[in-house]
């Protein structure tokens, strides 16, 4: 029990994806003009994570080795497709925004580098476990630079105006340098934080 | 002819992949501390997109969508294409240059998890580009992704003699500087109209 | 079994499972997809048209009509498709016109790529509203009589040209002041 506590906690804050790894950047970076785009983002990886972990651990000994990759994409890519056709038909204001970064979740490398690290070496609880956290904490950090480029950007948070109508809007935060620095800036308080040096951890 | 050098250009400055469309930033950030690494890197991918286009626009156009099968089997058979195409190229390259190998070996694997390509697959599929375009386009995205590199990969060789503050080492100031660097992009905008 | 037949057995496997997980959801998903699609078609045109209770739709020289009627069965106005050149793409947006009055009676927005917070706000209201009871003799030309938005002037005037081409055909087949 211990122990699939700290893997479900080790996503969050240890490890997080977003903060710690640096993994993930494209949706990251992308789709974080205002925080609901973060949130829901951000749960359409984590359902993917944690059902593609799940499978992954259980068939571990059934997959032979030297076709995992394959195998690994086929059912990553699967339900990526059911996140995509679901938010169509019922989502479709946010299927709207999102648009190209909900098949693209294929390729976060959270998932695969998860699949291959984690998933394939453990029990599926602790799988679960892990997918779970690693998801909710990209989750949350997604949403924490959604929300500081919209308060920034058009002066509202979640949609409600937080500065009032007259506010001077800072555009540039919308606008792709504004995602950069923002979380450029957010590591480096991250980094503050933590009083330690980032890891140079890369994709793959 | 016009017309496809709009493409190319369009995908190189207005709508550069890495810059503004926030696709293929995992090298991007990853390996561009070196220039010479950063440019192998961006035409190993260049290869790699320029492929993809072409294989992509036959599995949309002539098998998939035909059949109907468009929207519920695209993610799978693109990534698979994708992989299969990456390992197609990998052996090859190993076979008939040993030294492009030696340079462009160790990337190759890597570039089946770059959303660039992946990416540009779909892009293909909504703009409805035909072959030409489709081959003008992943070539353009290609372009612009190596510029990107490079121009990254310069800046950091420069900055490794900077003075740095201590939280931003590493990563965050890599990614403030590209906020930089596709501020400067979006001069471009406009450029085209696409 | 040797570890080849293995190999491609596994993976057969994987792919063909996929496939039914796939075209399952599919089967489960689409009707849901074309409903909203046609949710949204018909908030459009409603949007557009104000006061209509239901509409029918008309074929007429390769373009599509959305003739508005209210609870009466009394012809309120024509919706209709219009698509304009933005600054990130197509813009594809839902106009409303009264042919009794030669009027406009509202325009929706479809689907654009524009910038947030600059070319984007071509979607809201206050930008919109102002071509509500237009004129379709006027000559929608930005910063004169349509109205643009601060940091941004392409994507008004992508709407505004948009409108104006798609009129010239859409006045021709429904004049001003004639029957539909």
């Amino acid at each position: 029990m211990y122990q699939l506590v700290k893997d479900f906690f080790n996503g969050l804050w240890n490890e997080n994806p977003t903060f710690k790894m640096i993994i993930g950047m494209c949706p990251t970076l992308a789709v974080t003009t205002a925080a609901m785009n973060g949130i829901a983002m951000g749960l359409a990886t984590t359902f993917v994570l944690v059902f593609s972990s799940l499978l992954i651990s259980l068939l571990r000994n059934f997959i032979p080795a030297k076709v995992r990759i394959p195998c690994y994409i086929i059912v990553i890519a699967t339900f990526v497709t059911v996140v995509d056709l679901f938010m169509a038909g019922y989502f479709p204001a946010m299927y709207k925004i999102l648009g190209l970064y909900i098949p693209l979740i294929v390729v976060n490398c959270i998932i695969m580098a998860r699949a291959e690290a984690f998933a394939s070496k453990v029990t599926p609880m602790r799988a679960i476990a892990d997918a779970l956290g690693m998801g909710l904490g990209f989750t949350w950090a997604i949403t924490l630079i959604g929300a500081v480029r919209e308060l920034m950007g058009s002066g509202t948070l979640f949609g409600f105006p937080v500065f009032g109508e007259n506010v001077t809007r800072w555009v540039i935060m919308l606008l792709p340098p504004g995602a950069f620095i923002t979380m450029g800036v957010l590591l480096g308080i991250m980094n503050l934080l933590t009083r330690r040096g980032v890891k140079n951890t890369q994709c793959h | 002819m016009k017309e496809l050098l709009l493409i190319i250009a369009g995908s190189v400055l207005v709508n550069n992949f890495v810059l503004s469309r926030f696709l293929g930033e995992c090298p991007f950030l990853g390996v561009s501390k070196k220039l010479e690494t950063a440019i192998s890197m961006g035409f190993a991918t260049t290869f790699v997109l320029t492929m993809t286009s072409v294989a992509t626009y036959f599995i949309q156009f002539y098998i998939l969508e035909p059949f109907g099968l468009s929207r519920f089997l695209q993610i799978v058979s693109f990534i698979l294409v994708i992989a299969s195409l990456v390992q197609l190229v990998e052996m090859v390259i190993l076979k008939t240059s040993p030294a492009l190998y030696k340079a462009l070996g160790i990337y190759l694997p890597l570039i089946t998890t770059n959303c660039a390509v992946l990416g540009l697959a779909l892009l293909i599929a909504i703009k409805r580009y035909n072959l030409i375009q489709s081959i003008a386009f992943g070539l353009g995205a290609g372009i612009g992704f190596t510029l990107a590199m490079a121009l990254m990969a310069g800046i950091r060789e420069e900055m490794e003699f900077g003075d740095v503050p201590e939280a931003l080492r590493g990563v965050a100031i890599v990614l403030i500087t590209a906020g930089l660097l596709s501020m400067a992009f979006l001069g471009f905008s406009g450029l085209i109209p696409m | 079994m040797n570890q080849y037949t293995r190999m491609i057995v596994v993976l057969l496997i994987f792919s063909v499972l996929s496939g039914a997980v796939l075209a399952f959801s599919y089967e489960l998903a689409n009707p849901k997809i074309q409903e909203q699609a046609q949710k949204n078609l018909e908030a459009s045109i409603k949007n557009v048209l104000p006061g209509i209770t239901k509409y029918e739709q008309v074929e007429k020289e390769g373009l599509t009509f959305y003739i508005g009627l209210d609870d009466q069965g009394n012809k309120k106005g024509i919706a209709f498709k219009a698509t304009g050149q933005g600054f990130g793409g197509p813009i594809e947006m839902m106009v409303g016109y009264d042919p009794k009055e030669g009027k406009l009676t509202g325009l929706q927005i479809l689907s654009m790529a524009e910038t947030p917070g600059l070319g984007a706000r071509i979607q809201e209201p206050t930008f919109t509203d102002q071509f509500k009871g237009k004129s379709v003799n006027d000559p929608f030309e930005p910063k004169k009589d349509v109205q643009v938005i601060t940091g941004a002037t392409i994507s008004p005037a992508g709407v505004a040209s948009g409108i104006k081409s798609a009129l010239e055909k859409v006045t021709k087949i429904y004049p001003v002041g004639g029957d539909y």
